[in-house]
């Protein structure tokens, strides 16, 4: 399912203009999805040194994501980007229980910033396909997702290579803006 | 409706009460109808709601209280979750599929490890056994002896209600009646023993706090030296 179908879903929302942020570690696996949203070749991708963004109209309607490098060195530029963000879209590589700690606290770290208040958090977690891919529950422990409490959150698990479980993370994201929580309060 | 060591408190005296602040979540198994049953509370369409596999918190007026209502997601691989969010709370809904026959037997084991959580025990419980508009819903009786409720909360010494309900019927100001009504009465059972049961809270959540911020500390010096090592290696 490619942007264009997804938007005209969103047809009925009120909102003009969405800007959804991608962030997540190096190597999670953001601009393997972002692609694959919009139809795009995966076969060759490399590591983002800045970002990403595509953006796509239908009936007056804007979907704008942005999809920024998460290497060590770039993360600190990822707050350049918080302002007016709608959905924090934060991508995480299930099968990589290694790095759970520290991806934790970079998302525990984000979502401390004032910008960033109130936005629901959709949860890719990415590489499903691999065989020692983590449960939601595992992740939500690994990540301590519980300390969340100011936000909404929910973990769609997915592969950006089948592309299974994208759509799903997707549609709650529109689920969730209808709701109006996509809103700041 | 069945009420279980519950006596209600007498009307009058609520009036008098000040407002007060409570803190209640919402459990079940997956497709119970938790996340529909919370829209309702908050007045929100109950139509095309998406599974949860995550959070989300719902804050709403109800008579004399602020609730702040945790709706978690109840999936299998994901009920693990459940047990952070127990210290907090004053009180249980624990929402039921009435009509699917082939979950009751897990519905009831999740009812069980959740009941008998040192931080649930001594809680009310209200039990929404909600989906009575289809046709082939079992009724309170067949809940109760299904969910072996009776043993279980006594043991546990749970005030609990069942309420035969629909969340799919209404939301806001037309919201199912049994709901509304199930909701007074958890709310009436935890005002009737706000002071120890806040104290409680108070205390359990301290513990928590504790237990995490210990752990946190770990953590992070764990995230710390696996930064460092990797800097070296940049
Ligand atoms: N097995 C598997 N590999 C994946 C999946 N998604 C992405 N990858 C691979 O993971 C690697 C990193 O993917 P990217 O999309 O570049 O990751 P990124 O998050 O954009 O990384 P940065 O740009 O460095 O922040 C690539 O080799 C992808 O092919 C997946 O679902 N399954
Ligand atoms: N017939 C009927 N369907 C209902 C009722 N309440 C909820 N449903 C449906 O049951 C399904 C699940 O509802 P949810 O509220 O998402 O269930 P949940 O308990 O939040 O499930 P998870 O988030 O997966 O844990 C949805 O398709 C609802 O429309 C009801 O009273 N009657
Ligand atoms: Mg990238
Ligand atoms: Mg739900």
């Amino acid at each position: 399912m490619g942007l264009l179908s997804l938007l005209r879903k969103l047809k009925s929302s009120p909102d003009k203009e969405l800007r959804i942020l991608l962030l997540g570690l190096d190597n999670a696996g953001k601009t393997t999805i972002l692609k694959h949203l919009a139809s795009e070749d995966i076969s060759h991708i490399m590591p983002t040194q800045g970002f990403n963004i595509k953006s796509v109209s239908s009936d007056g309607f804007k979907l704008n994501v942005w999809d920024i490098g998460g290497q060590r060195n770039i993360r600190p530029y990822w707050r350049n980007y918080f302002e007016n963000t709608d959905i924090l879209v934060y991508v995480i590589d299930s099968a990589d229980q290694k790095r759970f700690e520290e991806t934790g606290a970079e998302l525990g770290e984000l979502l401390e910033e004032e910008k960033l208040g109130g936005v629901p958090v959709l949860i890719y977690a990415n590489k499903q396909d691999l065989f020692n891919a983590s449960s939601p529950g595992e992740i939500s422990e690994g990540l301590d997702l519980s300390q969340i409490r100011d936000h909404a959150w929910q973990i769609q698990p997915c592969s950006a290579i089948t592309g299974e479980g994208v759509r799903e993370g997707m549609d709650w994201v529109f689920k969730n803006i209808k709701s109006g929580k996509g809103k700041k309060k | 409706m069945i009420s279980m060591m519950g006596n209600c408190i007498a009307w009058t005296k609520k009036k008098r009460e000040p407002r007060r602040a409570v803190t209640l979540v919402i459990l079940g198994i997956d497709n119970a109808g938790k996340t529909v049953a919370t829209k309702g509370f908050q007045g929100e369409p109950v139509e095309d709601v998406a599974p949860t596999v995550g959070f989300d918190v719902a804050e709403f007026k109800f008579q004399k209280f602020d609730i702040t209502l945790y709706d978690l997601g109840g999936r299998k691989n994901f009920r693990d979750v459940w047990h952070n969010y127990l210290a907090e709370v004053h009180g249980v809904i624990y929402v039921i599929d009435s009509s699917n026959h082939e979950r009751i037997e897990e519905t009831r084991l999740a009812l069980k490890n959740l009941i008998e959580h040192p931080c649930i025990g001594g809680k009310p419980i209200l039990i929404l056994a909600n989906k009575q508009d289809l046709d082939n819903a079992l009724d309170e009786l067949d809940i109760c002896d299904r969910l072996n409720l009776e043993e279980l909360v006594n043991q546990n010494k749970c005030p609990t209600r069942v309420e035969l309900c629909s969340a799919l019927s209404g939301t806001g100001k037309k919201m199912d009646k049994p709901i509304k009504e199930g909701m007074l009465w958890l709310l009436e059972r935890i005002s009737g023993d706000f002071e120890s049961l806040g104290e409680r809270v108070n205390k359990e959540k301290e513990a928590q706090r504790q237990r995490e911020a210990e752990e946190r500390k770990l953590k992070r010096e764990r995230v710390r030296k696996i930064k460092e090592e990797r800097e070296k290696k940049e």
